[in-house]
């Protein structure tokens, strides 16, 4: 990878190599596809969906997706359930959208990619996301914590997790020239 | 000369005039410059009380970063979701 860097105009661009730009974007795709459901189903009042009610009634059971979209009330079951059915179908859209923009974005240039301030503060959240997703999927819980997660998958998932912390920083480095 | 009121005390008046707080929880996966970050370009925080905050986050386990009315903090507690930072809301009392 060759690091995110500023250009005169403004942009952020990078330069991935194909394998690279498979995986952040098979990634993605794979963000966008645990949270489509959530973002909104087919047989919803179209009154509500328009104004994005219709969230689930408790935190999910899956561990990624819990993180994601986590409860809003650390203290009040009940106004988190609220705020949840009113708030959680635009949250899980958004983080759709974002994922959709970095798939979109690797599509266009061989492995280059050339983000404007959208697209960059799509892919920060997205990475970031994707980050949390694998944490969840490794067990990985407190500072300095592996995860229980064992076997090679579990370390190429390591690896991964790293490398995207990797380009994370750079993008942050990046937006800050 | 009139002394300058201490900062403690402006700090207690402005939690009683705004009784809900936004807390970001600290969590083992967001990165300390991501979240340096998000403080700067969301909340408006210079370098120094952005990083101020995170260290707060990471060795405290937790920071308030805004205090204001429940809608003002039910609208940060979403965007902090938007980043993926843990963030709740809850009475300044609480």
């Amino acid at each position: 990878m060759t690091p995110f860097s500023k250009t005169a105009s403004g942009t952020i661009v990078a330069g991935f190599s194909a394998v690279e730009a498979d995986i952040i974007g098979d990634l993605a795709a794979q963000i966008a596809g645990m949270l489509v459901d959530l973002a909104g189903s087919r047989d919803v009042d179209p009154l509500f969906d328009s104004v994005g009610i219709g969230g689930s009634a408790a935190l999910h059971d899956d561990p990624a997706i819990a993180r994601l979209l986590p409860d809003a009330y650390g203290d009040d079951a009940d106004a988190s359930r609220d705020f949840r059915q009113l708030t959680e179908r635009g949250l899980a859209r958004r983080k759709v959208t974002n994922a959709g923009i970095v798939i979109a974005s690797l599509e266009s240039g061989a492995g280059d990619v050339e983000l404007d301030e959208q697209q960059s503060q799509a892919w920060l959240r997205t990475l970031a996301d994707i980050r949390l997703t694998i944490a969840a999927r490794l067990g990985i819980e407190s500072d300095g914590d592996e995860g229980e997660a064992d076997g090679d998958a579990a370390e190429s998932l390591r690896e991964l997790y790293d490398w995207l912390a990797f380009v994370t920083e750079s993008l942050i480095d990046a937006l800050e020239q | 000369m009139a002394k300058t009121l201490e900062s403690t005390e402006l700090h207690e008046q402005t939690v009683l005039d705004s009784p809900w707080v936004c807390l970001v929880w600290n969590d083992p996966v967001n990165l300390m410059s991501y979240v340096s970050y998000v403080f700067r370009s969301y909340f408006g925080f210079s370098r120094e009380e952005a990083d101020r905050r995170m260290l707060q986050v990471h060795n405290d386990g937790r920071a308030v970063v805004a205090t204001g009315s429940r809608e003002e903090m039910e609208r940060h507690v979403e965007a902090m979701h938007d980043f993926g930072l843990w963030a709740t809301l809850q009475k300044a009392d609480a």
